[in-house]
């Protein structure tokens, strides 16, 4: 209840008004969101590229944090969508950003916010690569994206 | 206040409100400064952090349950993560009153719901389904007739379709196959002209006629199937029996089948070799058959009798004979068991005695002494065998090994 009203609300706001580069795909149901996201500065390493980012909602809303990853979409969708190079990017689209984990959320984040911070940790980014060990994890994480226990221990991007 | 007070009165909160003020939908758009950063609804119970921000009541002690460190007493702002300990009930008027200007517009809508007397059929109403009532339902309303076009109320108007002279209606005779379907005017001058209307009565009694006799059909193959039934298992004895029969003939007799044995049998019994008539026969041969069943079957219960009586007694005989034994195994075997013991007693001293030449000397006194010893001389010698503690040390089980000496 708490969950879905909430949703609804931001969804009426962000139907009126979305920041720049920030596109909703997907909102038909109030448990699973896609989100297009693209920055928009001179960053040679994300120009003219367009991410697709999943929001997974749990019923607990804004007080749990939402499950977010880049997703891939092929080219015969029309939209072919890649994840983005990042050192804190896994090749599979999990994010290791500490405001989405349970400890550095907040209840007063939105799905807007959480794609404007999206949006400049790309931008902020100039490392052409991938976090590190991303092989093996992506091969041997079996785990939901809120029980990985990420360190976040790299302040600079 | 501080963080446990503070959940602690949200924990008392009467939750038991008649609305949830955030499932409201507003009629009028509100300022995005009175809404709660938690719920985005505008603020219900606000309350205020020492940074200055507000939240309702019950978003913030959500949050403070999910985000406080367990055994702190501090928690970071949601909004700016300032680290907190107090939170403050009170809030500027001007933003409560905001608030509450906003709520009266929002509750200016009619609840669904309340009831609302029809000023026509006086009949209560929800509101939700008023109009509709009004337009369609109410029993007042007119409404015409769809055969006739006689304008009758909708009360009236399955009285009126009983008795409407133009609803079409079938002849009175159609379950008798009277295909006729006229207007209601007009049946009656049908069924005088109807052939088949005459014909009813007739049809009626041929009708429960036949029901009457399909009955009693019924009933008169339920009782044929029986007496097959019986038929089938008096044939099935007869050519048991007679298969009986012609084992315990003579062998010597041409006896083919189980007709042919008793003829034989009254031919030597009459000395007359010709037969007189075959039905007799058959019926006599019967009749014999079954008495030879019946006493061949009477030989076998007894035998049956005898064979339970002898296996009882044998079982009995059996069970008599194991009690005996097992008494005499007894027996033995507490014999045995003295024999051991005595043996063991007289054992005792010989084997101490090889150790040290003291101990010999001890069960020299000890040997002549009756292995029928009882318990108070067992008693005594071990009393005398407490002087010689300093040369053989008694080990706490020795004196149980005595006891069970005897």
């Amino acid at each position: 209840m708490f969950a879905t009203k909430r949703l609804s609300k931001e969804l009426l706001k962000m139907k009126d008004h979305v920041p720049p580069g920030i596109e909703i795909v997907k909102s038909d149901n109030l448990e699973e969101w896609q989100m297009d996201i693209k920055v928009l500065d001179e960053n040679p390493l994300y120009q003219n590229q367009t991410y697709r980012l999943k929001f997974m909602f749990s019923s607990k809303y804004p007080i749990e944090p939402p499950e977010v990853q880049f997703i891939t979409c092929d080219a015969s969708t029309g939209h072919p969508r890649t994840i983005p190079m990042h050192p804190h990017i896994y090749s599979n689209g999990i994010i290791c950003l500490d405001l989405l984990g349970s400890a550095g959320w907040s209840p007063v984040q939105t799905v807007e916010s959480v794609c404007m911070s999206l949006q400049s940790m790309l931008t902020a980014n100039n490392r052409d690569e991938r976090p590190p060990g991303d092989q093996e994890f992506i091969t041997h994480n079996r785990r939901r994206i809120r029980d990985i226990n990420f360190v976040y221990e790299d302040d600079n991007v | 206040m501080n963080l446990q007070e503070f959940l602690a009165m949200e924990d008392n909160f009467d939750r038991d409100e008649l609305i949830d003020l955030r499932g409201l939908d507003f009629v009028s758009d509100y300022d995005s400064h009175l809404m709660c950063p938690i719920c985005h609804c505008p603020f219900v119970d606000p309350v205020r952090l020492q940074c200055d921000h507000v939240f309702c009541q019950s978003c913030l002690s959500s949050a403070i349950n999910t985000f406080r460190s367990a055994d702190s007493d501090e928690f970071p702002c949601p909004s700016c993560r300032t680290p907190t300990r107090e939170v403050s009930t009170s809030v500027p008027r001007l933003l409560i009153n905001m608030c509450d200007e906003i709520r009266d517009i929002g509750l200016d809508g009619k609840c669904m719901h309340v009831l609302r007397q029809c000023p026509r059929c006086e009949e209560d109403v929800m509101e939700q389904d008023y109009e509709e009532h009004d337009k369609e339902l109410c029993p007042v309303l007119e409404t015409s007739c769809v055969d006739c076009e006689t304008v009758v109320s909708r009360k009236a108007l399955k009285e009126h379709v009983e008795a409407c002279p133009e609803v079409i209606v079938p002849c009175a005779a159609a379950k008798h196959a009277c295909p006729v379907k006229v207007r209601r005017a007009d049946i009656a001058m049908h069924e005088q002209s109807c052939p088949l209307v005459t014909m009813i009565p007739y049809f009626e009694v041929q009708n429960t006629r036949l029901n009457s006799l399909e009955l009693s059909m019924r009933h008169l193959q339920q009782r044929n199937e029986i007496f097959e039934d019986g038929l089938a298992n008096i044939r099935s004895t007869l050519v048991e029996s007679a298969r009986i029969g012609a084992s315990a003939a003579p062998s010597g007799q041409s006896a083919n089948n189980g007709r042919d044995q008793p003829s034989t049998r009254t031919e030597t019994n009459t000395d007359d070799p010709t037969d007189i008539s075959s039905s007799v026969f058959s019926s006599n041969a019967t009749t014999y058959l079954l008495s030879l069943h019946e006493s061949l079957r009477e030989e076998v219960e007894q035998i049956k009798h005898n064979l339970t009586d002898l296996d009882a007694r044998a079982s009995m005989a059996l069970m008599n004979e194991c009690i005996r034994m097992k008494e005499d195994m007894a027996h033995t075997n507490a014999a045995v068991n003295s024999v051991r013991m005595q043996v063991q007693w007289l054992m005792n001293p010989r084997l101490h005695g090889t150790r040290t030449g003291a101990v010999r000397a001890n069960t020299g006194n000890e040997t002549p002494r009756s292995p029928m010893a009882s318990s108070s001389t067992a008693g005594s010698s071990s009393t005398t065998a407490q002087p010689l503690g300093p040369l053989r040390p008694r080990r706490p089980s020795d004196s149980g090994r005595e006891g069970t000496k005897l």
